[in-house]
């Protein structure tokens, strides 16, 4: 019977405790839990049919919601939505090529979660006060791509490349913002993930992995983002499981 | 399962819901799968690979454009075939009727991943 | 009023869960990612579309299903 796994934990004296804790639960579909182990290292799995893959919402809400009640009682490494193997056999053996590199990651996250901070921002307000900065520092007009009108191809080009200038100052701008947060979180000893512009609104998408105690003073650092910059908006998201700081390439 | 994780927002919780909604929307075309979309699912595989590329070549040209070292001819013909492959990636999106959302298509500023 | 405050804010955690349940963590199939952009998210999710049909045309065709 094929098994989806939901995340792996480290758990070498309190195995009783993670015993107690799978009878209590259930995955998805209503199955229930199983620890499979190799040496202190275990996952965490159910039975499942593909066809229960043919997928809803609420299958990928259960098996989350199985992930976040393990990761309040131990440090877990959370597995993405359809991992599947076809035994316990063969999940063993996973565990075993693996076992290192799962350890690495479990000591990175253990007593840590992980906080999302979503950053907006105005976006034609915002390019157009780049545009007039930039226009009034170099005290020059933009220069257009050629001299030469009355070509369609090169009215292409020109619009092209204003879009490119002005992604340009985006981008300086963006860097700003972030090495601004990187200064405000210097002390808290976090680990930052950064994506740039995923969108035009969304300039900064952001995660962070620190100790699950600093949650309080991550707050405090979001509100003070806030209050040094009033015209972009903000949302921190959090505690979650590391979803975003497991890095490892099974073999 | 806590249904609240936001710590903090500054500004419309409807804005941001339809903000994230359209980050997060891969949700909605992996979870509603079926023979009718195997087609294309493997177009907006194909699709979104070309178009990175086409956006990596348009933002190089861009660069070397701006820095002044292409003459009036070189110019012109980067503009008439950037135009064009946008031209044949728009009628390649209506055909399989995709949207830039379907294509992740909002790459953020290139310049990074190269 | 505040309702909609409450849904909005359920609305957004589900939106973050399961961007974080489905395009992150731990993957068993490692070697068909492609680290560029959010190309990788879009193999994997072919992969699943692939077994699902073909689940879903065994299903159909009443045939025993093969795993």
């Amino acid at each position: 019977m094929e098994k989806m796994i939901y995340s792996i934990l480290s758990v070498s004296k309190n195995s009783e405790k993670l015993n107690a804790l799978l009878v209590g639960m259930k995955g998805i579909s209503g199955t229930d839990l199983k620890a499979i182990s190799f040496d202190g290292i275990t996952a965490v799995v159910s039975d499942v049919k593909r066809a229960d893959l043919i997928t809803d919402r609420s299958n990928a809400t259960e098996y989350a919601a199985v992930i976040e009640n393990l990761a309040q009682q131990f440090t877990v490494l959370p597995m993405r939505y359809g991992s599947i193997m076809e035994s316990a056999e063969l999940i063993n053996k996973m565990l075993e090529r693996n076992y290192h590199e799962f350890q690495q990651n479990l000591q990175k996250v253990e007593n840590k979660n992980e906080f999302g901070l979503k950053i907006f921002c105005d976006s034609e307000k915002l390019k157009s006060e780049l545009r007039i900065k930039s226009e009034a520092d170099t005290q020059t007009p933009e220069k257009p791509a050629t001299k030469i009108k009355n070509s369609v191809y090169k009215d292409y080009v020109d619009k092209k490349l204003k879009e490119h200038r002005l992604e340009e100052l985006m981008l300086t701008y963006v860097d700003s913002v972030i090495a601004k947060i990187t200064g405000y979180l210097d002390r808290l000893n976090t680990i930052n993930k950064f994506k740039k512009m995923a969108t035009d609104t969304n300039i900064i998408n952001a995660v962070f992995l620190l100790d699950k105690e600093r949650k309080d003073a991550l707050i405090h650092v979001t509100e003070d983002l806030k209050n040094q910059y009033p015209a972009l908006n903000f949302v921190l998201t959090g505690p979650w499981p590391p979803y975003n700081f497991v890095e490892i390439a099974i073999k | 399962m806590s249904d609240n994780k936001i710590l903090f927002n500054s500004g419309s919780l409807e804005k941001f819901s339809e903000e994230i909604g359209k980050l997060t929307n891969n949700e909605e075309s992996r979870l509603k799968l079926g023979p009718d979309n195997a087609d294309s699912g493997l177009a907006k595989l194909v699709l979104t690979l070309v178009e990175l590329i086409r956006k990596l070549v348009e933002k190089q040209a861009m660069r070397r454009v701006d820095g002044g070292s292409l003459t009036e001819d070189e110019i012109e013909r980067l503009g008439e075939t950037l135009m064009k492959l946008e031209l044949k990636m728009e009628e390649l999106k209506k055909h399989f009727n995709l949207s830039d959302r379907d294509l992740n298509i909002n790459l953020g500023p290139l310049g990074n991943l190269m | 009023m505040h309702d909609n405050v409450i849904d909005k804010s359920k609305d957004i955690t589900m939106l973050e869960l399961l961007d974080r349940v489905l395009t992150k963590g731990v993957i068993l199939s490692g070697d068909i990612v492609i680290s560029v952009a959010d190309i990788d998210l879009v193999y994997v999710g072919v992969k699943l579309l692939l077994s699902s049909v073909e689940t879903m045309e065994q299903l159909k065709s009443g045939k025993p299903i093969i795993v």
